[in-house]
């Protein structure tokens, strides 16, 4: 796991506004090529839309408790991250993980995964997905922000315009 | 998974990408021996994001197929030479005159750069009466830095050899039509003050941070009419509210502008009523934007340009152009006022030593269009920084420094010029295409101040006037080329081009520029559900789809959006180019053609 540079518990998360996303994957280039290649960052077709989901980072994350060599660990912050050096690419996370925000393709024998882009974090700054993303439709905010601004919050990590009323 | 380490960062003056002319600000920094990362600690990245093809650009330094050193090259191999020999010889090359000798065609002028060209006449009959063909011959990609192309106009001038400037026939059409029409323009970043947009063109796709500002304008306005005349399978017609979808003809999208505003929409299908009270939407608004886009290889570029200065005109909006080449506007103007010819001229004349700077050629523009001029050129010399298709066939092989890589200055469209510092320098014993030109006897002005004043300011192309003709107009008289209407049975599909980051793949300098491996870009053929059932497809199935120009096999999209006869193919890879058999007496580059379709 990297080494951390502050504790402060970390309260935001990265959203997706729905009504915003064009689809154009600057997300997962960011993260690519700012993770040594690997993204940890994958998208779904949902038919009308292709959209980015990350991980959420989760209070009880499942893929930290099915780990075998103990590679995921949630630390102080809520950041839930991954040893480099001690996963195996076993897969076990990714079976676990109840969003299937991980991938099994496995990259250098390993599983990709969010950090939140630590490097960045330390300094302030937003993720690199959300630093990218044109359109503003990824953010790093706490959901009483994206609320603050009129919109609603969908699961915990959605964002639109109405609930309901797509584009 | 682990960020790279932020130590050792090294922080570069502010470079521009060229990728597309929004031209984002980028930084870059190393995090490690060889990896270098997209990115700025001190704040986000770019204007307001970077796109995935910004990203990119961190990929192509330290790229496998870099050109690194000098090479002669011969049907048994390429032997690596020294710089300086490599130099000499295509300085000698350049100077020879050998049987062909020049002639006063660069004086001339009379040859139009690009454009819906008059097809009826024989490339080979295209010059001047009177005039002999030249020997030499120089081509440069259009999104070097404008000294650089400069530079090459002067060694074209003191060794008597043609030039011209490639930039795609698309982004050169457009630049003209609209220049012509004295139109008031405005950058992408403006669109956000707009209280209404006209979108021509699939512009989030091809310009994702352009798409940032009508965003902003829509959180200002919400009930704002963002009107889009598009595919409608495309990203852009997602946003719309209301969408207009041009058929795949040649000319289609220039008669739909025009439909705007003359209201006649018989000759483009009942859907095109639309159009009818778009004008009236429209003409109220006090801050209207007209976003075009200069898709890839829109052969109508020109008219339609024109068509959009027109409309612009009549309802007192302002124009955003955006091209696919960053620094495609200052490029034609250049080329214009620097006697440069149009390269399909180049290309008919098939000199015998052709120096190309940059430009993959055979990947832009197919192998129907360019391999029979440049399997005649004796002397074909590359300079540039990665190895491609055209470069495959030099005889001499030349590394160079990408254009990011030097410090220079670009006109990203009408009063938008930029100037920009280098990403990274070049790699030790990589020279610029400018230090290339230098040595190889162009009058280098050490100071940069290139012999191009005058053009940057003003709208005026010099030989844009033959364009004046309202498009809808000349089509009634028969003056322009069209595709085929609906075909007959058994003749196949009318397929045309589309480009969408999903399927960037490959080409020349620019294009270059491909996705992380992770996306798997692969050629996609988006066509009618009905013509995927008749030719026993599925979505996403595997097909080959047979042009004049050859085969390629794709991933086939079947939808409603594409209409039945019809259908959209990547064009970001070479091979799907080759396949379409564009040549210019023919198809010009960007025409659809008629495909047969079917299973693997």
């Amino acid at each position: 796991m990297p080494e951390t540079t502050t504790t402060a518990a970390v309260e935001k998360r990265i959203m997706l506004d729905l009504d915003r996303c064009i689809e154009c994957k600057s997300c997962m280039a960011a993260c690519y090529y700012g993770h040594g290649r690997i993204t940890g960052l994958s998208f779904v077709d949902i038919g009308p839309a292709l959209l980015p989901v990350v991980c959420r980072q989760c209070s009880a994350p499942a893929c930290v408790e099915v780990c075998p060599a103990k590679a995921m660990k949630r630390d102080a912050r809520g950041v839930v991250a991954r040893g480099i050096f001690m996963c195996r690419g076993c897969g076990s996370c990714v079976r676990a993980c109840p969003f299937g925000m991980l991938s099994l393709e496995l990259a250098g024998h390993q599983v990709a995964k969010c950090d939140l882009c630590e490097d960045r974090l330390a300094q302030g700054l937003a993720p690199r997905c959300a630093a990218v993303c044109p359109t503003g439709a990824l953010r790093f905010a706490t959901a009483a922000e994206i609320e603050g601004e009129g919109l609603v919050v969908l699961g915990g990590r959605i964002v639109g315009d109405h609930p309901i009323q797509r584009r | 998974m682990c960020s790279e380490p932020s130590a050792a960062v090294v922080e570069t003056p502010a470079a521009r990408c060229l990728l597309c002319n929004v031209g984002c600000p980028v930084r870059i920094r190393k995090g490690g021996p060889d990896r270098y990362l997209p990115d700025s600690p001190a704040r986000d990245a770019g204007y307001a994001g970077l796109c995935g093809r910004g990203s990119v650009l961190a990929d192509l330094l330290d790229h496998p197929d870099r050109l690194l050193n000098a090479s002669r090259c011969t049907a048994g191999g390429c032997q690596e030479i020294g710089l300086a020999a490599a130099m000499q010889e295509a300085a000698a090359a350049l100077e020879e005159k050998g049987a062909a000798p020049v002639s006063g065609f660069m004086e001339t002028g009379a040859v139009p750069f690009s454009g819906r060209a008059k097809g009826t006449v024989p490339f080979s009959q295209r010059r001047e009466k009177g005039t002999a063909p030249f020997a030499a011959a120089i081509i440069a990609d259009g999104n070097l830095d404008l000294d650089t192309l400069a530079a090459a106009g002067r060694l074209a001038a003191s060794v008597g050899a043609a030039w011209s400037v490639f930039v795609p026939p698309s982004d050169a059409g457009l630049v003209h039509g609209l220049d012509a029409g004295g139109s008031a323009f405005i950058g992408p970043e403006d669109l956000a003050d707009a209280d209404a947009i006209l979108i021509v063109g699939n512009a989030y796709a091809t310009h994702p941070v352009a798409a940032h500002w009508v965003f902003e304008a829509r959180k200002a306005r919400p009930r704002m009419p963002v009107l889009v005349m598009a595919d409608a399978s495309g990203v852009t017609a997602d946003y719309a509210t209301s969408v207009f979808q041009p058929r795949l003809r040649s000319g289609e999208a220039a008669c739909a502008v025009a439909a705007i505003l003359t209201g006649q929409t018989d000759a483009l299908g009942p859907e095109a009523r639309t159009l009818a009270t778009w004008r009236d939407r429209l003409r109220g608004c006090k801050s209207l934007a007209i976003v075009v886009g200069a898709e890839l290889d829109y052969a109508d570029a020109r008219a339609l340009g024109t068509e959009v200065a027109r409309l612009a005109a009549e309802l007192g909006a302002k124009v955003c152009p955006l091209t696919t080449y960053g620094a495609a506007w200052g490029a034609v103007r250049l080329a214009a006022s620097a006697g440069a010819v149009p390269i399909e001229t180049i290309l008919a004349e098939a000199p015998r030593t052709l120096l190309v700077m940059g430009v993959d050629l055979d990947s832009s523009l197919g192998r129907a269009a360019v391999g029979p001029a440049l399997d005649k050129v004796v002397n074909l010399i590359y300079a540039g920084p990665m190895v491609n298709r055209t470069s495959r066939r030099a005889s001499l092989m030349l590394p160079a420094a990408f254009p990011f890589e030097v410090a220079g200055r670009a006109l990203l469209g009408p009063g938008r010029e930029v100037r920009f510092g280098p990403l990274l320098r070049p790699p030790a014993g990589v020279p610029t295409i400018r230090e290339i030109l230098a040595a190889l006897g162009s009058s280098a002005d050490e100071k940069g101040a290139a012999p191009v004043s005058g053009f940057m300011e003003t709208g005026a192309v010099p030989f844009s006037a033959k364009g004046t003709v309202p498009f809808s107009q000349r089509r009634e008289k028969g003056t322009a080329p069209f595709a085929d209407g609906p075909g007959a049975p058994g003749e196949g599909l009318l397929v045309a081009p589309a480009q969408d980051p999903f399927h960037f793949a490959d080409g020349n300098l620019t294009r270059s520029a491909a996705w992380p491996q992770i996306v798997r870009p692969r050629p996609v053929l988006a066509m009618a559900e009905i013509d995927a059932q008749a030719a026993g497809l599925v979505d996403r199935g595997r097909a080959v789809v047979e042009g004049p120009g050859g085969s390629v096999e794709v991933e086939v999209a079947a939808g409603s959006t594409q209409r039945p006869g019809q259908a959209r193919i990547s064009a970001a890879f070479a091979e799907v180019r080759d396949m379409f058999g564009w040549t210019w007496d023919g198809r010009r580059p960007g025409e659809p053609v008629r495909a047969r379709v079917r299973k693997v």
